[in-house]
């Protein structure tokens, strides 16, 4: 379809409209951090900063034990993602390439689990984990993560074992590998893309995790990021240059991963959901 | 093999998903949770939870909330999507960049950001309006009603939201194949004629999950209502996911909680039925 000159021009300033709109929230994060508290706090209408400083990102670090929440957020997150990871694909080859009682019953159940909204477990996941005494203690959220995330996981994991010809592993096991060396030489290796997505998709929910970690843990010494940066007012007042840059640093190691599988994502996502 | 697996999903997921049924019978505050006390009371939380008004009220603010913004969230994306189609390279580069860091960034990291930029004092959006000639907005607070808040709110998970959408719908329409394009345009199909006959097939399918998907994680959004305002001013942007929290942690009322997380639940089955059966239909074959 052709398009007129006009035509070209309308989208352009429609999509620059929304490239704005979207970049603008990212855009006002880093530069508010990178401001001084004169110019955040002056009644000048400035959308650039003047000055730049890194003032802000030392007080961040500097406040009440941010560097062990974000200790505690990395640990919990990367142990979830590494559980789940591993637990997931044990059981993702089982549910893709063999035929056992109940194996329908259970894909069908991790469909739902998937869906399923979580949160409303959170009485009972709290009982529990006061009954186990791991209330407060940083093993109750990454159990409870890799719970979340493992349906997921399967899910995903299972498509992508099933998208593996047999005849791949078959040829494996003519040529003498045992059912191991299937898995590690040929299975594993085409699981590449698949293992990306999920810890991505493990990784931003651990990330991002709220509820739980605001209902399991009370003792502030053990406190997560986003918990912690959610009452920013009690620690940081009115320095929204300290937020910025706390929320920054906060937003870094997702955007580091979230970039790197971007693509891989979308299909991903898609693809567990729709046609396994 | 799967061991592992199993241990988890049973006991984090399906044990509690029992749980959540039983405890919903049970008086169970914390003065029986310590004495270890069970007391089962039939319907009772039931009753004491339907028969007051401010439930009705936040499950029904709860259904609009979720209305809108699944709404305004699809429809963004939607445009967003078949406007990416029709984009030069640069632009589209530029958009979907912008996107990606929308999607990325952590959940309260996004929301500390909404709150400086909403600030009554030194918020850009009040000094914008004020630089465009609209004085009164000197000072004006966003959060000081319930229905200006959940605006807010809803803008917050709607702009986090729309970069999913907008990817899968753009998924979806690449899939339809530019063979079908052509031939449309040598019949001399016009823009819109091209998109029902072509695009709009391609896209239903794909829309109606990410519909699906928006009204699951739109009805059960928790973070950014509590880190806002935690459900004020006065209660008025309390929804069911933060009736649930203030019922069950702040309140220590377990056993009313899981009674609302049991009728939360039947909600949102209730709402999604329909495409549920659908689904779990066409998985069988794959099962």
């Amino acid at each position: 379809m052709h398009k007129t000159r006009g035509q070209r021009v309308g989208l352009a300033v429609l999509g620059i409209a929304a490239t704005v709109f979207f970049f603008f929230p990212t855009y006002w994060m880093i530069t508010t951090a990178l401001k001084t508290p004169a110019q955040i706090l002056s009644p000048d209408y400035d959308l650039i900063p003047l000055s730049v400083t890194f003032d802000n990102f030392a007080s961040a670090f500097g406040k009440d034990g941010f560097t062990s929440f974000l200790t505690n957020s990395l640990i919990v997150t990367l142990g979830s993602v590494a559980v789940a990871l591993a637990a997931g694909l044990l059981a993702a080859v089982p549910l893709a390439r063999m035929r056992f009682r109940g194996r329908k019953g259970f894909v069908l159940l991790v469909l739902i689990a998937q869906l399923a909204p979580l949160e409303a477990l959170f009485v009972p996941l709290y009982l529990i984990m006061r009954d186990a005494n791991l209330l407060d203690k940083l093993p109750s959220l990454l159990l409870v993560y890799v719970a979340f995330t493992l349906p997921f996981t399967v899910w995903t994991l299972r498509g992508f074992v099933k998208g593996i010809p047999v005849e791949l592993e078959e040829a494996a096991m003519v040529d003498g590998c045992g059912r191991w060396g299937v898995f590690r030489r040929v299975t594993l290796p085409l699981l590449g893309p698949g293992l990306v997505a999920t810890s991505v998709f493990s990784f931003v929910t651990a990330w991002n995790e709220f509820l739980f970690a605001l209902v399991f843990i009370r003792d502030k010494g053990n406190q997560t990021l986003p918990v912690w940066l959610s009452s920013f007012r009690t620690a940081f007042g009115t320095d929204w240059g300290g937020i910025m840059a706390a929320s920054v640093i906060y937003a870094v190691p997702a955007l580091v991963f979230f970039m790197f599988v971007q693509r891989k994502l979308v299909s991903g996502a898609t693809a567990g959901a729709v046609k396994g | 093999m799967m061991a592992p697996a199993l241990v988890f999903l049973v006991a984090l997921l399906g044990w509690p998903a029992l749980q959540v049924v039983f405890i919903s019978f049970r008086e169970l505050n914390l003065g029986e949770l310590v004495r270890g006390e069970v007391i089962w009371t039939g319907f009772d939380n039931y009753v004491e939870v339907l028969s007051d008004p401010e439930f009705w009220t936040i499950t029904l603010r709860t259904v609009v909330f979720t209305t809108g913004v699944v709404a305004a969230t699809v429809l963004l994306g939607l445009g967003l999507a078949v406007l990416m189609r029709h984009l030069s390279r640069g632009v589209r580069m530029a958009l979907q960049i912008s996107l990606v860091l929308a999607w990325a960034t952590p959940i309260i990291a996004t929301t500390t950001v909404f709150q400086w930029m909403f600030d009554q004092q030194y918020g850009i959006l009040n000094k914008t309006l004020v630089l465009l000639g609209f004085e009164s907005y000197s000072g004006h607070s966003w959060f000081s009603t319930g229905a200006s808040t959940l605006t807010v709110i809803g803008l917050l998970v709607c702009w986090q939201a729309v970069p999913f959408v907008a990817f899968t719908l753009y998924a979806g329409l690449l899939g339809a194949s530019k063979d079908l394009y052509e031939a449309a345009s040598i019949d001399g199909a016009t823009g819109w004629q091209a998109f029902r006959a072509v695009s709009w097939p391609a896209l239903r399918p794909v829309l109606a999950i990410v519909v699906f998907l928006s009204v699951l994680w739109d009805f059960k959004v928790f973070t950014q209502v509590w880190a806002i305002r935690q459900g004020g001013p006065d209660g008025q942007s309390t929804t069911l996911p933060v009736l649930l929290y203030l019922k069950g942690i702040s309140g220590s009322g377990f056993g009313v909680a899981a009674a609302v997380a049991v009728l939360m639940l039947i909600v949102l089955v209730l709402v999604t039925w329909r495409y549920m059966r659908l689904l779990v239909r066409s998985q069988e074959t794959e099962l």
